[in-house]
């Protein structure tokens, strides 16, 4: 009896295995995702249907397909990827935001909402490069406040030289 | 008092009609100036009301990027259900955050927002308040001095931006102990349409509401992360923004109906003084004819 039911949860957890393997794009095609991703003073995605979205998440980086169990992930400086179109062929497109707030509702609609967002090809690397240097200068100031902005700086400006390499 | 006025009035008036009987030229020169005055202030409010026209577009756009966010923001409230912790019978201490902006010259907008924090007020008087903009703190200053805790001004000179936002957010967490408060709440003016708005009120949830919101745990939520506190504090500034947003939509829509029935006023008058100053040409001219015919007519 042991033994049979042992077999039967083995059997029905190697199926739950191998069906949380296939889950793909082929079973969150069957629900789609919305991206709702929004700015202060734009909005760059008003419910648009989008395959996936790869997040800069404060506890590491993650994907967002369609049926996304429902979430709220606070976003670290780094490049929110959206693959646009019903499959993830096309080159995604890239936008460094500087932080923010991700929320996946349960009808697997993904809101982003972040201060600042550019697409990523519109950085210059000098720039980025020059600015880190002026904001590593600061870091050891005396006035707290100073320095404590200037991690901030050095912490997006580090995020963004990586991501433009 | 009013017999004194009458009276004061009565002799004013007296003493002016000898003069102008004796002379024409006096009043209608005085026609002339009101009428010219009248123009000037015509032309400001026209130029006034174009300005707001102009900007019209730029604050919609900027309170339609701003409803987004807010809509972001609120889903999340509404699937985790979050509300207030229903109050006690003693009422606990309540923050509300009142949004106009400095300037004025746009009608009933800024008086409007007092009163619905006055009605508040007499609702609930343990609240404090934080005035956003000049024009609501004068206000606000005057009925419930003591409540008034912070003020910020320089605000609606342009459309808001999320800097500005967090600089009064920051300001806010730094002065005040925001999570002492039962409930927060951010008054503001709603643009209904282009030619209305109303005042509006919507909550801001604490780190500790947002915890112990009910469908809290639909989301997976990391729980050794301080989330609920950042959310919070980010939610704090981007639902102020929105509210500034919605704030200068409204302000600018107000402004540019102020001026212009200040324009069409000003025309109303100037029609009025134009049919007035050519009368009193008229009848100053017939009575130097009249004077000139009497005259030849005597020497007959």
């Amino acid at each position: 009896m042991l033994f049979v039911s042992a077999a039967r949860t083995l059997s029905r957890s190697s199926l739950r295995a191998s069906r949380v393997a296939t889950r793909s794009y082929a079973e969150a095609a069957e629900k789609v995702l919305k991206l709702q991703f929004s700015l202060p003073h734009e909005t760059l995605y008003a419910q648009t249907q989008v395959a996936q979205v790869n997040l800069p998440a404060q506890s590491g980086k993650m994907g967002i397909l369609a049926s996304h169990v429902p979430t709220i992930e606070q976003l670290a400086p780094g490049v929110v990827e959206v693959f646009e179109g019903a499959t993830p062929s096309a080159a995604p497109k890239k936008y460094f935001i500087s932080g923010g707030f991700a929320t996946v509702q349960p009808d697997s609609v993904l809101s982003i909402t972040a201060a600042e967002a550019f697409p990523l090809d519109s950085f210059s690397q000098e720039n980025v490069r020059s600015l880190l240097q002026q904001a590593k200068a600061k870091l050891g100031d005396a006035d707290e406040t100073v320095a404590a902005e200037a991690a901030i700086t050095v912490e997006v400006l580090e995020a963004l030289e990586s991501a433009t390499k | 008092m009013l017999s004194r006025n009458l009276l004061s009035t009565a002799s004013r008036a007296a003493v002016r009609s000898p003069a102008a009987a004796a002379r024409g030229y006096a009043t209608l020169k005085e026609v002339e100036l009101r009428l010219k005055s009248i123009k000037n202030i015509e032309k400001i409010t026209k130029t006034m009301k174009i300005v707001a026209s102009t900007r019209l577009s730029k604050a919609q756009k900027a309170k339609a990027a701003a409803k987004m966010i807010d809509a972001a923001d609120s889903q999340f409230y509404d699937v985790a259900k979050t509300s207030e912790v229903a109050a006690g019978a003693e009422k606990p201490q309540e923050l509300a955050i009142a949004i106009t902006s400095d300037k004025g010259l746009c009608g009933s907008i800024h008086s409007q927002l007092a009163k619905a924090v006055r009605r508040k007020m007499a609702e609930h008087p343990n609240t404090d308040i934080i005035a956003i903009g000049d024009k609501i703190k004068m206000q606000l200053l005057r009925t419930n001095p003591d409540s008034v805790k912070l003020a910020f001004n320089g605000i609606g000179k342009d459309a808001p931006t999320f800097y500005e936002s967090s600089l009064i957010a920051a300001k806010i967490l730094q002065e005040v102990d925001a999570q002492s408060y039962a409930k927060i709440s951010i008054f503001f003016n709603d643009p209904v349409s282009s030619l209305s708005f109303e005042p509006a009120v919507k909550p801001i949830y604490s780190a500790e509401t947002i915890q112990s919101s009910p469908g809290y745990n639909v989301f997976e939520i990391d729980p050794e992360g301080k989330l609920p506190a950042d959310l919070f504090e980010y939610s704090l500034t981007s639902q102020i923004l929105s509210a500034m947003a919605q704030g200068y939509a409204a302000e600018i829509s107000a402004r540019r109906n102020a001026m212009d029935n200040a324009s069409k006023n000003a025309g109303d008058m100037i029609n009025r003084y134009s049919i007035l100053y050519n009368r009193t040409r008229q009848a100053v001219i017939t009575n130097e004819l009249v004077d000139i015919i009497t005259g030849a007519s005597s020497l007959d």
